[in-house]
């Protein structure tokens, strides 16, 4: 047979399935052998063989109404559709199995002769076709039953499945959002540096080679920043003062650079390229703005808990306004949420006149 | 010819001007760091050709030459300017790409040689052509192009080609720096460029209709149309 179509279970549940089927089948079986026994005066040996025939073969049945089921594909079907089916299955796997019950000892459970002494009003006599017909029902219920069960544990799975499909998307989704959101290489430092470079080549050799050294170092750093989330801000800070460098022979006596960094702060773990690109802002918006320069200010302090960063430049009066300000800004404001929640801000002050100051607050892991 | 560098990067102008040393013809009379600066000296320095950087504090390269009475040869420099490139779409302006290439630097200069070689030359007081910016977009507009200017308040809208340009100048101011054999005062609002009329048609009053070629008909007012027609020799 050619079932190329069909789904192969993983071994795991299939051993569910085996273990659900006999334990499901033998708890019928034990009840009903139980029950009759009880109450019917054939042998017990008698009941105990035909009740094992009948839910044997009851058993194949279901094994083999599973494979056709899987085989067309049921459980993808809208719900109504699946109802009829359902119902036809049951009649149609009911009705051998019915009509063997009649003629074993168990038939007597649903004789109403057998029902007087219990209930003295019973007046009827069931005819032959009837009492085939209930037997034939009650084996239709039990197939219906079956797999009304069937079907909810393999919703219950496909649900499961989903939800761990969902938060695996959610995750990888955060994860590209985050790649995205770090800095990227910026052009128009790349282009600037390498200005100033050709420029040093002839004015002065060492510096230029200095200088080409510091690209390397910032360039590699950046490129590698897509691995990892965290770094030491003493390891971010090695490579803000690389940049800063080559910013200086560019702007010379207009950048003017102080550093105020304990040595308690420097192994807290901050986002990679964070505290940079906070750095770059205060380059491009107050530095290159303003015709004579001014003190670019980086300070750090561990305040309960936190560690406070500020990166503090000079305002140009009237800000030239262009369309990619603040990108850089609210992009370190989106990786900040994803990495550490509400935990974590981000602000700029411009309240003091002619200064901007981006403060940076960040929980100390433990 | 005189050249002046604008960028506020020191290392930048030193850059340029050790390029420029293997042109002798271009003669480098002068370096500024900010616009102000350069608006200074190009006014007293008189510079034929400008190396113009566009991002500068304080006011951009664009600013610099709304700013500028007469416009130089310019050539921008630039590390990276999506700025720039969207103005050079409306207009075949050069520029440069910083870390200048000596061969586009060579190309550049030559064709700002050939651009002036074919220049007829013009009184010093009359303008060739300006600089306009409107929003987002800039221009170098050759004024021989176009067909009307027309006052609006303390500004101009030129008809040119397809676009219709606002310059922020009074039309009396410009008036006086506009070709006479070129330009004509139509009305109290209008100036329309001779080069233009396809045709001319008798209004009521004295007065004149003149319809440009791509434009408006302009009215021209009874005491204009006697000039007009003095000019036309009609």
């Amino acid at each position: 047979m050619n079932d190329a179509g069909r789904p192969i279970a993983p071994p795991k549940s299939q051993l569910a399935y085996w273990i659900f089927q006999l334990t499901g089948w033998g708890l019928f079986t034990v009840t009903r052998f139980v029950s009759s026994a009880a109450v019917l005066e054939t042998p017990w040996i008698r009941l105990l063989l035909e009740n094992l025939f009948l839910d044997g073969v009851g058993l194949l049945f279901s094994h083999w109404l599973r494979d056709f089921v899987r085989r067309h594909h049921w459980s993808e079907l809208p719900i109504r559709k699946t109802i009829w089916r359902i119902i036809i299955a049951g009649l149609v796997l009911g009705a051998p199995l019915g009509l063997v019950t009649q003629f074993t000892g168990l038939s007597a459970l649903h004789d109403p002769a057998f029902l007087k002494p219990y209930a003295p009003a019973i007046g009827f006599q069931l005819t032959l076709s009837a009492s085939i017909a209930v037997e034939i029902v009650n084996w239709a219920v039990v197939f219906i039953i079956w797999l009304t069960i069937y079907f909810t544990a393999i919703a219950v799975r496909k649900h499961r499945s989903a939800q761990l499909k969902q938060s695996e998307l959610a995750r990888a989704l955060q994860l590209a959002e985050l790649r995205l959101l770090k800095s990227q290489l910026n052009p128009h430092f790349l282009f600037n540096a390498l200005n100033t470079v050709r420029s040093l080549i002839a004015d002065n050799p060492s510096r230029a080679q200095s200088a080409v050294t510091r690209l390397a170092n910032t360039l590699r750093y950046t490129l590698s920043s897509r691995q990892d989330e965290l770094v030491t801000l003493s390891q971010e800070l090695d490579i803000v003062a690389d940049y800063l460098e080559l910013e200086s022979m560019r702007f010379e006596d207009r950048l003017r650079i102080e550093k105020h960094v304990p040595v308690d702060a420097a192994g807290v773990h901050i986002p990679v390229m964070l505290l940079q690109t906070l750095v770059e802002n205060a380059i491009k918006h107050g530095i290159a703005e303003s015709p004579s320069g001014g003190v670019l200010r980086i300070s750090a302090v561990l305040q309960n808990g936190m560690l406070v960063l500020e990166v503090e430049n000079p305002r140009p009066p009237a800000p030239i306004r262009t369309a990619h300000e603040g990108v850089g800004l609210r992009n370190a404001h989106d990786r900040l949420r994803l990495l550490f929640g509400e935990r974590a801000s981000l602000e700029l002050n411009l309240s003091k006149p002619g200064v901007a100051t981006a403060r940076l607050r960040i929980p100390l892991q433990q | 010819m005189k050249a002046m560098i604008i960028d506020d990067e020191r290392p930048a102008r030193r850059e340029l001007r050790r390029l420029l040393t293997d042109f002798s013809w271009v003669e480098v009379v002068g370096e500024a760091g900010n616009v102000d600066q350069a608006a200074e000296m190009v006014e007293t320095l008189n510079p034929e050709l400008l190396f113009l950087d566009i991002q500068m504090p304080g006011g951009s390269g664009f600013d610099l030459l709304s700013r500028l009475e007469r416009l130089p040869e310019v050539i921008f420099t630039t590390a990276y300017d999506e700025y720039a490139v969207r103005a050079f779409e409306v207009d075949a302006l050069d520029y440069l790409l910083k870390p200048i290439d000596p061969a586009r630097l060579a190309e550049a200069l030559g064709r700002v040689k050939s651009a002036q070689a074919a220049r007829t030359p013009q009184p010093d007081a009359v303008l060739e052509k300006i600089f306009v910016r409107d929003g987002s977009r800039c221009w170098f507009v050759p004024l021989r192009e176009v067909r009307l200017l027309s006052s609006e308040g303390n500004y101009i809208r030129l008809s040119w080609g397809k676009s219709q340009p606002l310059l922020g100048r009074a039309l009396a101011a410009l008036e006086q720096r506009l070709d006479p054999n070129r330009f004509f005062r139509a009305n109290r609002r209008q100036i329309i460029n001779l080069d233009f009329i396809e045709n001319v048609e008798l209004g009521v009053n004295g007065r004149l209709h003149a319809q440009l070629r791509d434009g408006p008909e302009v009215e021209i007012s009874r005491r204009q149309a006697r000039l007009f027609k003095t000019k036309m020799s009609i």
